[in-house]
């Protein structure tokens, strides 16, 4: 009796042991939805292992929370009239996380690394413009475009433009993908596919930051069980928290839903070169089919807003176009008056997800309103792929109708318009899958990029974009929402439109 | 044995003798019953149910069982119970057809195999082993994946796998039947091999392929809905079983009764094919008698 009594008040006192740090811990755990293949900044290519750099390392340029572009690295920069010069005035006051100081020798050595074809980066797009970098003092960089280049300092704010250590990029070469040495608010402690951790950095150059001890990533990517970490206080934020579960997560007093703006928007493309999507009156009754409404609340359980432009309203230069308005009767005579009386029959095909999935169901549904007899093809992605990016020739592509997704992770309207819909844009150079070709369409986008001048560019986009939205080449639909879970606890997390996270800031209380 | 005794016994027609014995299984009886009210169900679909299996309506949708939808609706509000009846048509027309297609190959090739005999024998048994070192469900993915997606595809990857079992099964039963004495007095009096076969070896083979068929109904009725959960079979908006479980799978916990119901369906249905199975045979089996 008196044993089971001490067992039991040992038991107890081991469990409040181990449980009391748990609570006084200012370490920040984020659940995440997959793997984190590696941690190169120039070779990475999703958003979620650029997620996990940003807490490491920082560009010349940086974005906030809703994708305005900030100074980082580099506290101002002057470009030349024709958007091929772009002088960086970097920061004095910054040392690596090995104690190299941060100073144009680094700018130049990191950005000749990306740019160096033998190197193999998979960012080296970003950067495939600069003819040379020149270090005209230690603190001031000349990059040299070999063209004009407009958003150039977007590509110098994207997570492929890092500035990783020489010294490390020297000690570990290509290893350098598993050993992250930067600037950035916390340092590196420990890297595996599923969890990566994270250490304060004690000299950050930002007074007052960071406030955590250190952030780590852990992938989980069955939804319940994420929410389950989140829950029991083992996560103190998870991305994404699926809309499903949403009502759930309001219920439980110690959490909040974080809803935020995206720049994922969702479309369908339809091949402008084939009858009878070759017919404007077509293409635009078929986004007059589409209630755009009932799409977002049906598909997205309302967490989606109905697309307004080309490009998302948190992208740089969107402008607001309008709608296109629910109106079946007005396709019905669109098509008749382009010889389709009765309608014609069309493949659509997507992605095989739950959501592409439930989309292309909904479209079925609202083109068979107006007689268009749509039928359904989930395309896996080896497919897609050679289906839609591998096509030689535009005469070569049996797409018809394709749901696709963009989200230009530079933030600038350029990579959200001229990769899809300018006309040199065509597979296998870029993604024009919808053959989209309009001589003032590809003008203006083509001037939006020769100039570094905001109000120029401004300018030559609005223009492409209205130009794009009557010409209709796609059946614009909706803009995502992105819903994350936090504990109350946590301040200073955001969860950015591109579907990074930013952890900067982040505080524990 | 004397003619006292031969009077005393009552003799019944082989089909009398099965009816008998099969009505005294109760749960194979029932089994059959609910069967039958299926299949009626599935061919008087648009007399029976209450709405369209696919026309849409935004405004009412996820909402639970009510007596306007007996089983609640879906995500794009369309009549769950609707969907069922007429999913029963999917169901049962690809377990039927893709047995039917599977039986009349395998038994085809196992009466030739056992009646021949030889190397044709050896080629077809082995040929039947190559197929059934697959499990079933993976040789029907490799097969629709062939093909591509679709729900015909999904009948012919499920006769393909059932074909290799029918086969063995007659091929069996044709290598005793050839032995027997009422074969081997056909043969006497000069029957030729394709009547032999027909009217002499094939009926005695029926049985055991009966049993079978409906076993076998179950199971790829079973790996239909799994094939369509995985996208490779029914394509939207077809109202597939397996296809609404798997539409309903990203709602669990939120509206349960888009899995509860489906869910319900296969496992009634299948359950009800394999007890009537299991009826049959007790009831056909010569070994019992």
């Amino acid at each position: 009796m008196s044993q089971l009594f001490l067992k039991l008040v040992f038991g107890g006192a081991l469990a409040l042991l181990s449980a009391a740090p748990a609570v006084a811990a200012n370490d920040l755990v984020i659940g995440v939805d997959s793997n984190m293949p590696h941690l190169d900044p120039a070779n990475t290519n999703d958003t979620l292992s650029q997620s996990v750099e940003r807490t490491m390392y920082q560009g010349l340029f940086g974005f906030d929370k809703d994708m305005k572009l900030i100074p980082a690295l580099a506290e101002k920069v002057d470009a030349d009239e024709t958007a091929t010069e772009f002088t960086f005035h970097l920061r004095h006051d910054v040392t690596f996380h090995d104690g190299t100081p941060f100073n144009a020798d680094a700018v130049k050595v990191n950005l000749e690394r990306v740019m160096n074809p033998e190197n193999h980066l998979s960012r080296r797009s970003l950067v495939s413009m600069v003819s040379h970098v020149d270090v005209v003092d230690p603190y001031t960089v000349k990059i040299v475009l070999s063209q004009p280049f407009g958003a150039f300092v977007n590509n110098m704010a994207h997570p492929g433009t890092f500035m990783i250590s020489p010294k490390a990029l020297a000690q570990y070469g290509k290893d350098i993908a598993t050993h992250p040495v930067g600037t950035g608010p916390f340092k590196f402690v420990s890297f595996a596919a599923d969890t990566v951790k994270t250490t304060k950095n004690e000299a950050y150059w930002k007074p007052g930051l960071p406030k955590v001890d250190g952030v780590t990533f852990k992938s989980v990517p069955e939804n319940g069980s994420r929410f389950a970490m989140l829950q029991t206080g083992e996560a103190q934020f998870i991305a994404p928290l699926p809309a499903e579960l949403v009502k759930a997560a309001q219920g439980i007093p110690t959490l909040n839903v974080v809803i935020s703006p995206s720049i994922i928007v969702r479309y369908v493309a339809l091949n402008n070169m084939k009858k009878p999507f070759d017919d404007v009156r077509v293409r635009e009754a078929l986004n007059y089919a589409v209630d755009k409404e009932a799409f977002t609340k049906i598909v997205f359980s309302g967490y989606a807003a109905p697309l307004d432009a080309p490009i998302p309203p948190k992208l740089a230069f969107y402008a607001k176009q309008g709608e296109w308005p629910y109106d079946p009767a007005k396709a019905k005579s669109l098509l008749a008056e382009a010889g389709y009386p009765n309608g014609f029959s069309a493949e659509l095909w997507g992605a095989t997800s739950t959501l592409a999935k439930r989309a292309m169901e909904f479209l079925q549904q609202q083109f068979a309103g107006v007689g268009v007899k749509v039928t359904v093809a989930p395309l896996e992605a080896g497919v897609s792929t050679a289906k839609l990016w591998n096509v030689q020739k535009p005469e070569d592509a049996t797409m018809q109708m394709d749901f696709s997704a963009w989200s230009s992770s530079t933030g600038d309207a350029d990579w959200g318009l001229r990769p899809l819909l300018d006309s040199k844009s065509f597979p296998p150079n870029l993604f024009n899958i919808a053959y989209y070709h309009s001589a003032d369409a590809d003008k203006a986008i083509e001037a939006g990029l020769a100039s570094a001048d905001p109000d120029k560019r401004a300018v030559a986009y609005a223009q492409a974009q209205n130009i794009i939205w009557k010409d209709a080449p796609w059946v614009f639909l909706s803009v995502d929402q992105l819903i994350a879970g936090e504990s109350k606890r946590l301040s200073g997390v955001y969860y950015m439109p591109d579907g990074g996270i930013l952890t900067e800031e982040a505080a524990l209380k | 044995m004397s003619e006292a005794a031969i009077g005393t016994v009552r003799i019944r027609s082989p089909l009398g003798e099965f009816w008998r014995r099969f009505m005294r299984r109760r749960v194979a009886l029932f089994a059959g019953v609910a069967i039958l009210v299926l299949v009626l169900a599935a061919i008087f679909a648009p007399w029976i149910a209450p709405y369209d299996a696919t026309t849409p309506d935004y405004g009412n949708v996820l909402s639970g069982p009510s007596f306007a939808h007996l089983a609640g609706t879906d995500v794009f509000g369309r009549d769950i119970f609707s969907r069922i009846i007429w999913g029963g048509r999917v169901s049962l027309t690809v377990g039927f057809v893709s047995v039917a297609l599977g039986c009349a190959v395998g038994m085809a090739l196992g009466v030739v195999s056992g009646f021949a005999g030889g190397f044709l024998d050896s080629l077809i048994m082995r040929f039947c082993d190559v197929l059934l070192a697959f499990p079933g469900i993976l040789l029907a993915i490799a097969v629709v994946a062939v093909l591509g997606p679709g729900i015909s595809n999904v009948v012919y990857a499920i006769a393909v796998f059932s074909m290799p079992v029918f086969a063995r099964l007659v091929r069996g039963s044709t290598l005793a039947l050839k032995e027997t004495v009422y074969v081997q007095a056909a043969r006497s009096i000069g029957v030729r091999a394709l009547p032999l076969i027909v009217y002499h070896i094939l009926p005695g083979t029926l049985p055991g392929v009966i049993v079978y068929l409906s076993l076998r109904i179950g199971t790829s009725i079973l790996t239909a809905a799994a094939l369509s959960f995985i996208g490779l079979g029914a394509q939207p908006p077809s109202p597939e079983w397996g296809a609404m479980l798997s539409d309903g799978r990203s709602y669990l916990g939120v509206a349960d009764h888009l899995t509860v119901f489906p869910g319900l369906a296969i496992f009634v249905t299948v359950l009800a094919f394999n007890l009537l199975g299991d009826g049959l045979r007790d009831a056909l089996d010569q070994k019992l008698r």
